[in-house]
Parts: structure tokens; C-alpha cells; sequence
């Protein structure tokens, strides 16, 4: 309900907002959350959990919220698991909980169950294969989140990259006063604030009923911290709805900013960006992130409107919403009786347990009870009662006995309708530990408070154990000051006094442990993944000591928790458990990201077209108008095959392969690596990166090269163009050239820098247009008369300048197919003009330009190998059958060389690269498929696999152990087909080469 | 996540420009045909890993495409020298 006392600023009663939540219309005000507006709305149900089926409602107000998990909006702006506290009201806003407690699903079903399902209960029952298959998919349907997006993301994300002297997480009271401290006594320093809510003040609002001088303090701050914005905007930069989620090294700070207008569709209409994800580099970082309230323990403490007390201030005090009428604060330090008497001053019913004795703690209790609220010192609550709802509690006397508790004497029952509980504060060191730092426990606050020493890093504010907002601004300033100095803007630092007891403001008693409450059902630690305190005890007792075992093995902390609420109590279940005291136990890891990032928001603007680059030759227009079918190789968009009307691929690539095979065709080949090697050591450093020699090869010749790295396995292969002496041109394949590039480079510069010679990619500065089948030679004698074709004297593997259609060009006579055929390379901005004159004078022989499938088929027909596809970095020459392009005999002991001497290198069970003919010809074997042996075992894979239009038949090429002993036997290749299980295709292991196999072709019929 | 100084480039610059490039120091055998097979193993597969301050290469591959030596924390990331081969690194 909403209370009419409170005039608080922070919603606007003149703006009613209408929304929808889990299909009810409801109303709201300007300025409400999502959460704030159905506590008014008295809407409390919020899910069912993910492993008991019970039912929640809110805990909290902030970031902290566990059960609130709701998905917003529908279609592309369907964004799942988002906090309800989180979500500021627009009109119009639609959301729906991750799981709606209203139905009646299987968790329902399964929640009289639950004490059948203690920790490590899906580990135990699912560990047999065939019952979790049967289950898998109703299970992941009970995930307790919401349903993943079906639509793309109609929303746009930005990055945006900062530098900055300073930068402040955290806009409470504290780090309000770190900025405004830092900007009033620097003049240049650029200063970063971000704050996570939608409104600078953080916990502050919930003092301003009580103490005027915050409410003062705030508004002057936020107008004189909007002032430095507004006026000196080239240096201080303000970010609300900002969350830091990861800290890296050096002070590299994420930060995600939801955009005010983010989630309202009405207002964005898709122009404006959604969300910015920050990417600041500070030399500075003051964390000001705050405390989140840990709540008590108690049977059943899980009940809806079972929350924690500064939340329930918080929606009071800011939204002037709250959840009951008649209301029991219960904990163990001052913060409830503030509660408390907030909810007294708006004639709201309520009662304190304060589960410490009278004693230390009389001054406030006696002054609440003198203002007319009942006040039971030493009292603990047992159990909450309530089938959805909380209506009342059971309590009795505890007992501090030494260092452990006892409840003691019968209980009595109280009734209420809504429970705020304090077990203290857990500073938010979340972002500290994420470079590694550790938490360390106060005894003085109960709490783990920030490693005290870091280097560019202060902490001030309740992260630092510094509770009261007094003190806290006193403490940002201080920090502020050390920043400054630090960063050699002051000299002299000002170190002010912080009140008396600030460093336990709150008198936070110890964590309240007793066995007769941890040993109780239903005494919930971490609601988001329902985890009690018996499966801590259980995982104790099945042997796992350390926390982060513990942790593991009853997931408390996971999910979006993250170990907000759960795991310091947890951690004090656990030591209580084991007799340790909490800094024995320590605390488990806390690591990025703090809160959901939104894939989008990662992705920003690199998505679509600019996900990555993609690069296309000069003459790609023209395989465009050819009604080309592209595929992407290393970023190139290379044409795949020319399909004519009616064609499929199988068609398309039969025509275009018997066309180079009989006639003519012609391939657009620029996208091949190509690097510029010159220098008087060339000769020697091609000799010693690939397994062949080149010191003899003469100028006007080429040569096929194969590239090992130091571990004997084939890296890369191609063909080198000897210029001069001086000066070759190496090709790469074409998704290799930029780590070859890159590996010769590091050859060069760092083990042998004294030989002369220098690398230049020029993959992008020439067209390669290569003319392939019978006709070549024909062709070229029309499109070049300063060169002479004859056979004899322009050889296979050889290369000659010539003028090609009055273009300066060299013509290599090279051949990836068998057939004779030129390569006719010209600078890159003539391809499209040589390739349109080759066309037009090709016409007579029904030249077919062709694409990489028939590539791929032709080069298979002749057994070449594609490295990266018949073999996979663990394949020496010799297991490609290769053996006769390794030169042992040179002076320098090539990259790779070394390791062939090894003895696992020659085991005869080494894969092998075999060729496979399927006994029926018609049948064309899946790549990827396993050959097997008699035993059922897999011993080896199907690397490529084809119909050749040539032979018409298929054809493959395989991986086999051993297969090379193997030739002419037969085996078995098994293929699993979906919905019909295993096929077996019976084959003849041959050799890899399967067409013109005495190398007859490649000088034409001529 | 760092903040490299490329020695070459002369600036510091973000860590997305560079590739780490392994261990350094890692010298090439002379004559690798006369050693063991586990000398030549140790050359190929084996790297310290350590814990604490480390030379490691690194190359300004979106820049001046130039390798050069990084000392740097494995515990805490922080980089405390910068050195380009052939310099001297003793100071």
C-alpha cells in the first residue's frame, strides 16, 4: 500500500503510470521501480523457486534482490532476468516473472518433495546418462530464469572508451562527497562518477525522514555535483543507472549504463542506443560501492514479505510503499530500531526483537520503547509461520553461552504480516577482489571489509565498515585527499576526525548461529538457489571443508547472486559447523561480472556487417552479376560456385569441373596469400622455413613449397615465384597468410636478425586470374603476344613477364587441378578488366568461370592436399604421403626438421592420409564421418569427400591410423544419420590420388 | 586488459593491438640435428610458467607489426619493464 505521510520528492503523485505485471494491469507513480510500484500495488507474489517450487516475493530493494527475477517487454526488446527493483516504471511497461508464481507447473508438483532433494541431489541421481537424457529438457525448463530471447535484438549498444585521473564507484553519500572533494581541489584532473541507481544518494533517502541535515546535505551535493557537470563537462562525467561490473588490471574498469530511456519503447522508438558499455582507464579508483543488509536466519525465512529491514525503510522512506500493517523488525544491531521508528511515525504497527541482551544496547532500546513501540532485547525468532505469506513468527530467549548461542525455554507466537530482519552488513567487495585483492573479517563490524593496501585504490563509506552517512562523507574526503596527493595535486592532506564508534555504528552483534536454528529445516542462505543451512551441513559432512567446495557443491552464491545475500551467512553456517572462526573460513572468489551484462551490450556495434571484416577481390562485382553463391574463407568472400537458372551446387559444380577438365575455366585466385621476400638472404630464408630446397632455384621458375613449425606438423603450403635472386613472391593458403605472415616475422626479428631480409604482405596489391583445361595455352597466345607459350619452352613451374590485353602482368605456369594452366597476376585494379578480356576472348572455348567447390573437387581428384582440411596441426609430410618434398640434406636444419627424427613421429599407427572408394559409386560419404575397425573402435575420419564428375564417382580423402599399409583393403565408414541412427558405407582404402595419376595433363593435348 | 609500451612505437597503447608471443628467451638450438631428443623437446615443448616477474615476447600486431620483450608480474599483471630485442635489459 502507499502511505500518505510520506512527501518524499523521489515518485511524482501527479504522474499515475500504468503497467502490466504477469498479465494485471496495475498503477504507478513517476519515479517508481517495477518493485516499488507492486509493493504498493500490494502485489507481492514474485516466483516460485527453482529447486523447492516455493513461493516468493521481494527481499530487497536494490541489486541485492534474489527472487525478483522478471523478463520485460516482448519480441526484439524481450529482455530476460532483470531485477524488478532495478527497472524504473515507464507507462506503458510490460513484464512477466522468470517464474510465475501463479502457476501450476511441475515445481508446484515437486514442492512436497523437497526434503527428498538436499545438495548434490541432482549430482547423485543424474550421474547415470540414460535417466538424465530422459529428463534433461523438463528439467532446464525449471532453470528458475527466465526463457532465453527467440527474437533478434532490435536495440542498438554503444562502447564508449574513457581516460580519467579518478574515477568513483558508488553515488551514496560517499562517493557523492569522494567527487565533489576531489573536483573542488583540482582544476584539470578529469573525474568519473557512476552510480548503479537511477538517483545520486544511495542509501541516504532512507535518513531523511529522521535527520534533516541529510536530506540538506544531498540536495546540495547532487546540485553542486550537476553544476561541475554542466560547467566543467570537458573534465567531470556523471553516470547514473551505471553499473561498475568488472574491474581488469591497470585499473580497467567496465561499466554498463542503461540509458534512462532504455527500456521504454514509446520513447526510444529504436533511434537512440539502448545501453553504453564504458570502458574506463583510470589512474585513480575510489570505491564508494557501499553495503548490501544481510538478512537473519530462522525456519522458513524464505516466506513472502519476509525482508530485509533497510529495504523495507528504503521503499517507506523513498516511495512511501510498504508491504504490512503490522510489522516486526527483528536483528542484531541498531539499523532495526531506525526501522522501526520510521514505520511508527507513519502510525504503522510494529514491534523490535533484537535477538542481543539487554545491556550495551538499553540507550536506543529504552528511547524506541519511550516513543511507543514494544521492544523484546535477547529474544530470537525461531520459525515464520505462513502458507504464501508470512502471518506470524515463533520466538524465544537466546542465549549467548561462551562463543556459540543457544535458543532456550518454550516459544511464544507472535503474529504480522510483515517481517524485516538485520543480521548486519556485508560491504560490497565485489569489485576489490576481482584483481585478486582479499577481504578481510572485522571483528569490530562483523563483516569482511576491503584489503586495507592497494595501490591506486582507496575505499571509503560503509565498503570500508563506515556506516553512518556523517562519517561516511567525512571518510570520502580523507580518501579524496590521499587520491589527490597521490596523484601530486596537493601536498598536504587534511585528515579529519570521524565520529566516535564509527567503525561499528551499527553495535552489529555476532552472526546468530545457534545449532537449534541451523539444524532446522527450511532455514534458508541463498534464496535465488535454495540452499539451506542443512546443505551446508550435508556437504561438511560428506568431506568438503573448504568454502569454495562448499559453495560448489550446494551452488550457493551462483546465478545473478553472485554471493550478494547468501554466502557471508553461509560462511558463518559453516564455520559455526566446523568449529572454525570466520577468517578460518575465509570467503570464496569473487569474480566479473558483478551483475547481467546484456550479450548485446558486449556485441555494441560490431554485429551484423561489422562483426568482421569482409574483404572482397576487384572482381567481385562481376561474380555477383554472374549470380554467384559466395562462401567466406579468412574474411574473403570467395565465389562457391556459379549456379545457372534451375541449378543446384551438384549441378553447377559437374558443368563447371568438366569444363576445365575438357575445355576451359577460369578462377578468380587474388585471394591467395601473397608475401614479398627480398633481400641476398631470401634464397636462404625460404630454405630454411620450408622442408624443401630453393638455393638453386633460378630466376623465371616457381616452386611448391610446404611450411612446418618447430613440432615437425604442417602449417601452411604454396607456391614461391623466384623474381631474381633477390626477390620471391610467396603464396600462402588463403585463410593462413595472416599467421604465416605473422610467424616468419617473429623468425626474422627474433632468432635471425642477421640475415638481410624484409617481408611485405601483398596479398591486396595484385589479381590473380587463373585459366585452367586443355585450351589454356590457346588462350593465352591470344590474350599475350610478347610471350612464348610453346611447351618446351615455357615449362610447368615456371613464370614469364609479358603485356596481357596491354596490362603489364606475369604469368605463372602453375596448376592446382592437374590440367595445364596460367596464372595471370596484374595489379589488384586491373583483375576486374583482364578478368573481363579473358571472358570475352575465352568464348570460343565455352570458358566457365568456376568457383572453390569445383576447385576443391578437381584438387581432390588429384589428391592435393588443403592444409586445415586434410590435415588439423597434428599431420607431418610423411603422414601426407609427402615424404619427397623434405630435404634433409640442406646446411640449416629447416623449421620442423628436427622433430621427424623423433620415434613417435614414424609409429606406425600415426594417421595417414588415405584415399576411400565406396563400393557403391553413387554414394558420396560425409566429411567428417569415422572409418571402423572390426572392434567397433574409430580408427580415423573422413577430411574431404566428393562426386567427381570425371570419374563419376565419388571420391574421398581420409585420416587413417596406419592407413598407408592399408591400401587396397577394405573397411567400413560409419556415418550417424538423425532419426535413422549408424549407417555403414563399405569402402576400398586406395591412394590418395584418383585421376591422371601419372601427372600426364598438365601440359595440355597440344 | 593492459597497457603496453610498444618500444618501437614509443606509446602506450591497449593490450587489443598486441598478441602475446610466448616466453623469451627461448634461443633456437644451433645445431638441433646434435642434440637429444629431450634437449630438443625441452627446446620445443617445455616453458617455465612462472610465478612472479617474467620475460615474455609480445608483438604490436595491429601496429608496427614489431615483436619486443614485456617483463611482467604473473601474480599481479603489472608490466615493469619494456625492452626491445638487442637492447639492454640488465638495468
Amino acid at each position: 500500500m502507499r502511505v500518505e505521510q510520506i512527501t518524499s520528492h523521489q515518485i511524482d503523485r501527479s504522474k499515475p503510470l500504468t503497467f502490466i505485471f504477469n498479465n494485471k494491469k496495475y498503477k504507478g507513480f513517476e519515479g517508481d521501480t517495477l518493485a516499488s510500484a507492486l509493493i504498493a500495488n500490494d502485489a507481492l507474489l514474485f516466483a516460485r523457486s527453482f529447486k523447492y517450487g516455493r513461493k516468493r516475493g521481494l527481499m530487497a530493494a536494490g541489486v541485492e534482490e534474489p527472487n525478483a527475477l522478471v523478463s520485460l517487454e516482448m519480441g526484439g526488446r524481450y529482455t530476460p532476468n532483470l531485477k524488478a527493483t532495478e527497472i524504473p516504471l515507464y507507462d506503458g511497461l510490460s513484464a512477466k516473472s522468470a517464474t510465475n508464481p501463479h502457476s501450476f507447473d511441475l515445481r508446484a508438483f515437486i514442492k512436497p518433495l523437497h526434503r527428498f532433494m538436499p545438495a548434490g541431489f541432482y549430482y547423485k541421481t543424474f550421474i547415470k546418462q540414460a535417466v538424465w537424457a530422459k529428463v534433461e529438457d523438463s528439467l532446464r525448463a525449471l532453470s528458475g530464469f527466465s526463457e532465453a530471447p527467440t527474437q533478434e535484438d532490435v536495440d542498438v549498444y554503444d562502447h564508449v572508451h574513457h581516460h580519467a585521473e579518478v574515477l568513483i564507484v558508488g553515488g551514496g553519500a560517499a562517493g557523492m562527497s569522494a567527487a565533489l572533494e576531489v573536483l573542488k581541489n583540482s582544476d584539470s584532473e578529469r573525474v568519473i562518477l557512476v552510480d548503479e541507481r537511477a538517483r545520486l544518494g544511495g542509501e541516504l533517502f532512507n535518513e531523511f525522514a529522521s535527520d534533516e541535515a541529510a536530506a540538506i546535505w544531498h540536495e546540495e551535493g547532487v546540485a553542486d555535483l550537476c553544476g561541475f557537470a554542466k560547467e566543467q563537462s570537458d573534465r567531470f562525467t556523471m553516470l547514473t543507472r551505471a553499473t561498475a561490473y568488472a574491474w581488469h588490471d591497470q585499473n580497467y574498469v567496465e561499466v554498463l549504463e542503461t540509458h534512462a530511456t532504455g527500456e521504454n519503447l514509446s520513447l526510444t522508438n529504436g533511434s537512440q542506443v539502448r545501453k553504453t558499455l564504458h570502458k574506463i582507464r583510470a589512474k585513480k579508483v575510489i570505491l564508494a560501492t557501499g553495503a548490501h543488509e544481510r538478512p537473519m536466519l530462522f525456519e522458513a525465512n524464505d516466506l513472502t514479505n519476509i525482508m530485509l529491514s533497510q529495504s523495507v525503510r528504503r521503499y517507506l522512506n523513498e516511495f512511501g510503499a510498504v508491504s504490512g500493517k503490522k510489522v516486526v523488525v527483528y536483528g542484531n544491531n541498531d539499523s532495526i530500531y531506525q526501522t522501526a521508528q520510521d514505520l511508527h511515525r507513519c502510525n504503522i504497527s510494529c514491534t523490535v526483537i533484537d535477538v542481543r541482551s539487554a545491556g550495551a544496547t538499553n540507550s536506543i532500546a529504552d528511547k524506541t520503547r519511550q516513543g511507543g513501540i514494544k521492544v523484546m532485547q535477547g529474544y530470537a525468532i525461531v520459525k515464520a509461520h505462513g502458507s504464501d505469506k508470512v502471518d506470524g513468527i515463533d520466538v524465544a530467549l537466546a542465549v549467548r553461552q561462551g562463543v556459540s548461542w543457544e535458543v532456550i525455554g518454550e516459544s511464544e507466537s507472535l503474529s504480522c504480516d510483515l517481517l524485516a530482519t538485520s543480521g548486519g552488513f556485508n560491504p560490497v567487495v565485489h569489485l576489490d577482489c576481482h584483481t585478486g585483492a582479499k577481504a578481510t573479517f572485522d571483528e569490530v563490524s562483523q563483516a569482511f571489509l576491503p584489503q586495507k593496501e592497494r595501490p591506486n585504490r582507496q575505499t571509503c563509506g560503509a565498503v570500508s565498515g563506515v556506516g553512518a552517512w556523517h562519517d561516511a562523507v567525512i571518510d570520502a574526503k580523507n580518501k579524496a585527499q590521499l587520491t589527490l596527493q597521490s596523484l601530486g595535486v596537493v601536498s598536504e592532506v587534511n585528515n579529519a576526525e570521524l565520529g566516535e564508534n564509527h567503525s561499528n555504528y551499527y553495535n552489529v552483534g555476532e552472526f546468530f548461529t545457534p545449532a537449534a536454528i541451523i539444524e532446522r529445516p527450511k532455514v534458508f542462505l541463498d534464496l535465488q538457489n535454495d540452499v539451506t543451512t542443512l546443505d551446508v551441513a550435508l556437504s561438511i559432512r560428506e568431506g568438503y571443508r573448504s568454502i569454495e567446495h562448499i559453495k560448489r557443491y550446494t551452488a550457493m552464491g551462483f546465478g545473478t547472486d553472485q554471493g550478494k545475500t547468501g554466502n557471508i551467512n553461509g560462511i558463518a553456517v559453516a564455520a559455526a559447523i566446523l568449529g572454525k572462526t570466520m577468517p578460518e573460513v575465509g570467503t570464496t572468489t569473487f569474480r566479473p561480472a558483478y551483475t547481467g551484462v546484456d550479450f548485446g551490450a558486449l556485441a555494441g556495434r560490431e554485429n551484423g556487417g561489422l562483426f568482421d571484416p569482409q574483404r572482397y577481390t576487384t572482381i567481385h562485382d562481376s561474380h555477383v552479376a554472374k549470380g554467384a553463391e559466395f562462401e567466406v574463407v579468412g574474411q574473403w568472400y570467395r565465389p562457391w560456385y556459379y549456379p545457372k537458372t534451375g541449378e543446384n551446387i551438384h549441378q553447377a559444380v559437374h558443368r563447371e569441373c568438366l569444363a576445365a577438365r575438357t575445355s576451359l575455366g577460369m578462377m578468380d585466385a587474388s585471394t591467395l596469400g601473397k608475401i614479398d621476400v627480398q633481400g641476398p638472404d631470401a634464397r636462404e630464408f625460404l630454405s630454411r622455413v620450408y622442408t624443401n630446397a630453393w638455393m638453386k632455384l633460378a630466376p623465371g621458375s616457381c616452386r611448391y613449397g610446404l611450411m612446418c613449425n618447430e613440432k615437425g606438423m604442417i602449417i601452411d603450403d604454396g607456391v614461391s615465384t623466384c623474381i631474381g635472386d633477390n626477390h620471391f613472391i610467396m603464396t600462402t593458403t588463403t585463410g593462413g597468410a595472416a599467421s604465416v605472415y605473422s610467424t616468419l616475422e617473429m623468425w626474422l626479428q627474433t632468432e635471425w636478425n642477421h640475415l638481410d631480409v624484409h617481408l611485405n604482405s601483398v596479398t591486396d596489391h595484385y589479381s590473380t586470374i587463373a585459366v585452367v583445361g586443355p585450351n589454356a595455352r590457346n588462350l593465352m597466345k591470344l590474350l599475350c603476344q610478347d610471350v612464348d607459350f610453346d611447351r618446351e619452352s615455357f615449362k610447368f613451374m615456371q613464370w614469364r613477364p609479358g603485356i596481357v590485353c596491354g596490362v603489364s602482368a606475369r604469368i605463372m605456369r602453375i596448376s592446382f587441378s592437374g590440367e595445364l594452366a596460367y596464372e595471370i597476376n596484374v595489379e589488384a585494379n586491373y583483375g576486374r578488366y583482364i578478368w573481363d578480356q579473358v571472358a570475352t576472348v575465352g568464348e570460343k572455348w565455352n570458358i566457365t568461370p568456376y568457383g572453390t567447390e569445383s576447385m576443391h573437387v578437381l584438387r581432390a581428384e588429384k589428391g592435393y592436399i588443403i592444409v586445415g582440411q586434410d590435415t588439423d596441426g597434428s599431420m607431418t609430410p610423411a603422414d601426407v604421403n609427402m615424404n619427397w618434398i623434405v630435404a634433409n640434406n640442406k646446411p640449416f636444419s629447416f623449421i620442423g626438421q628436427r622433430s621427424f627424427s623423433i620415434a613417435a613421429l614414424s609409429a606406425e599407427n600415426r594417421f595417414q592420409l588415405i584415399g576411400l572408394l565406396t563400393k557403391d559409386a553413387s554414394v558420396v560419404i560425409p566429411e567428417g564421418a569415422h572409418i571402423i575397425d572390426n572392434g567397433g573402435k574409430s580408427v580415423g575420419y573422413v577430411t574431404s569427400s566428393y562426386f567427381s564428375p570425371m570419374l563419376g564417382r565419388s571420391i574421398a580423402m581420409a585420416q587413417m591410423q596406419g592407413g598407408l599399409s592399408k591400401v587396397g583393403e577394405t573397411t567400413i565408414v560409419k556415418i550417424v544419420q538423425e532419426k535413422q541412427g549408424l549407417k555403414e558405407i563399405p569402402c576400398e582404402i586406395s591412394s590418395s590420388v584418383f585421376y591422371d595419376i601419372n601427372g600426364e595433363r598438365v601440359d595440355g593435348n597440344d | 586488459m593492459f597497457l603496453i609500451h610498444c618500444p618501437y612505437c614509443n606509446e602506450e597503447r591497449e593490450q587489443e593491438e598486441f598478441s602475446p608471443a610466448g616466453e623469451a628467451f627461448i634461443a633456437r638450438p644451433e645445431a638441433p640435428e646434435d642434440i637429444s631428443d629431450e634437449a630438443w623437446a625441452d627446446y620445443v615443448f617445455y616453458r617455465t610458467n612462472h610465478k612472479g616477474d617474467h620475460w615474455e615476447q609480445w608483438v604490436h600486431s595491429n601496429g608496427c607489426r614489431k615483436y619486443f620483450m614485456v617483463e611482467r608480474s604473473t601474480i599481479t599483471h603489472e608490466i615493469l619493464k619494456v625492452a626491445a630485442f638487442g637492447a639492454d635489459i640488465s638495468e
